[in-house]
Parts: structure tokens; C-alpha cells; sequence
């Protein structure tokens, strides 16, 4: 079973953290020790636990609807500046996030109609989908100053790396259930 | 499909993790087969085949790109 942990920062005197362990109702202190009243090791003048704070209603389960959901970001910056005849090319992302997520629909739909039972074919792609941990930033800056007849190209790999991943995937899957 | 200036995930480890996934969850890959009319299997297979032309084509615009 999962416990889950909540974390505080707060921001007086040094940077101080407090865990509330609800399963067993013991308080730490920043200090690593069990202080009430007053911190032993004066971290701060009371220990300062926030009960509430952990959520109970944390579970581990998922609606079936967040199998296309993906984090991305993606920034790009281009400053030209002072300079001129510069040809600036950049990726489209967009097909690429596009077909991505046609992708992870498709993987979630072959489970579905093959596995039969919902439940189980959601698990079965959620925990698929967090093997091949899809999380990615890209964030570009690029920043040109008095150049003169320069060429920028700038290509995403991250996406291309994905949708090889989950193509596999979706290939293996295909394979195993002999549809090929 | 396999662009060996891409890093790919070697077949045999995706094999093995979606077999593995399986598993867990108690789903015989034996008995999916059944679960699948024939109609069913012509249009998931028009359908991965598809996605497949447009990662194909994905990657050559990609590759493209680069080279020129």
C-alpha cells in the first residue's frame, strides 16, 4: 500500500520541512527528532505540524478519460536582434503531439476491445503508459545579435523519441494479441 | 520503422514489459486472441498500420530537416 507524504516548506529562518505520517499518527520535526511543545534542537520555537495538510482522498486509481493526457511543455524563444538576413526554421510540434496521442488512444483502445473488462484494461494502459515515463520539457532560448546571413533550425527530439516508444508498444501489443 | 540515428528502445525490453504488465494484471495474451472477431482484427490492423505510415512520416520530415 501506497503512504502518502506531504511536504511544507516554510519560508522563515532556514527552509524547514515537516512530514505527517497519518498511518501512524507520528509527527517528525524538521530536527529528525519527536519534539511537542517546543523543538529540542530549537528549529523553531513550537513544531509546526500541519495535520490537514496531508489528503486522505488520495488515491491511486485514475478516470478512465486521462489515458490521452500527456505532460508536455514546450517553449521556444528566438530574439533577433540588430542583425539582418537571418532564416530562422522551427518544428511544427503540433502534428507530432497530435499523432503522439493518437498513439496512446490506439494502445488504450486495442486493450480495451481485446482485454474485455474495463477496469483491467485501463490498469493495464495506465500502468504502461507510466512505464515509458512520457514526461518531457523542451524550452529553447535562442538569441541573435548583430549577424549578419545566419540560418537557425531547431528540432524537437523528445517528441520523435515518444512516438517511436509508444509505436513499439503498439506493435508488441498487436503481436501478442496475433493480430498481425 | 527502426531510424538507427534515433534512440529506440530495443524491441525485446517493450516485449518483455507489456508481457509483464500482462501478467500482473492477470490477462492471458491466449485469451485476448479469442476476444477478437475478425472484423475487429482487420480494422485495428488498418488502424496501426496507419499510425505507422504517419510516425514513418513523421520521422522523415524530422530527418529531412537535419540533413539538408
Amino acid at each position: 500500500m501506497t503512504t502518502y507524504r506531504s511536504t511544507r516548506v516554510i519560508s522563515d529562518k532556514k527552509s524547514k520541512t515537516f512530514f505527517t505520517d497519518r498511518t501512524t499518527h507520528r509527527k517528525k520535526c524538521s530536527c529528525e527528532s519527536d519534539c511537542d511543545g517546543s523543538c529540542r534542537n530549537s528549529f523553531s520555537v513550537s513544531p509546526q505540524f500541519d495535520v490537514n495538510f496531508s489528503n486522505s482522498d488520495a488515491t491511486i486509481s485514475q478516470d478512465a478519460d486521462q489515458f490521452s493526457f500527456m505532460a508536455q511543455e514546450s517553449a521556444e524563444l528566438i530574439w533577433v536582434k540588430e542583425s539582418c538576413n537571418i532564416k530562422v526554421h522551427t518544428t511544427d510540434t503540433q502534428a507530432g503531439v497530435s499523432l503522439q496521442a493518437g498513439l496512446q488512444l490506439a494502445i488504450a483502445l486495442v486493450l480495451r476491445i481485446t482485454v474485455g473488462s474495463a477496469d483491467k484494461s485501463d490498469a493495464i494502459s495506465q500502468e504502461l503508459f507510466q512505464q515509458f515515463e512520457l514526461k518531457q520539457t523542451n524550452k529553447q532560448k535562442i538569441f541573435i545579435c548583430n549577424t549578419k546571413d545566419a540560418t537557425v533550425r531547431t528540432k524537437d527530439t523528445d517528441l520523435a523519441v515518444n512516438i517511436q516508444a509508444l509505436l513499439q508498444i503498439l506493435l508488441a501489443l498487436i503481436v501478442l494479441v496475433d493480430i498481425f | 520503422m527502426s531510424d538507427h540515428s534515433k534512440p529506440q528502445i530495443p524491441e525485446k525490453v517493450v516485449e518483455v514489459v507489456v508481457d509483464s504488465i500482462f501478467k500482473k494484471n492477470g490477462v492471458k495474451p491466449e485469451e485476448l486472441k479469442k476476444n477478437l472477431s475478425d472484423e475487429q482484427k482487420k480494422m485495428l490492423k488498418e488502424m496501426v498500420e496507419d499510425l505507422k505510415k504517419q510516425v514513418d512520416q513523421f520521422n522523415n520530415k524530422n530527418k529531412i530537416e537535419t540533413s539538408e
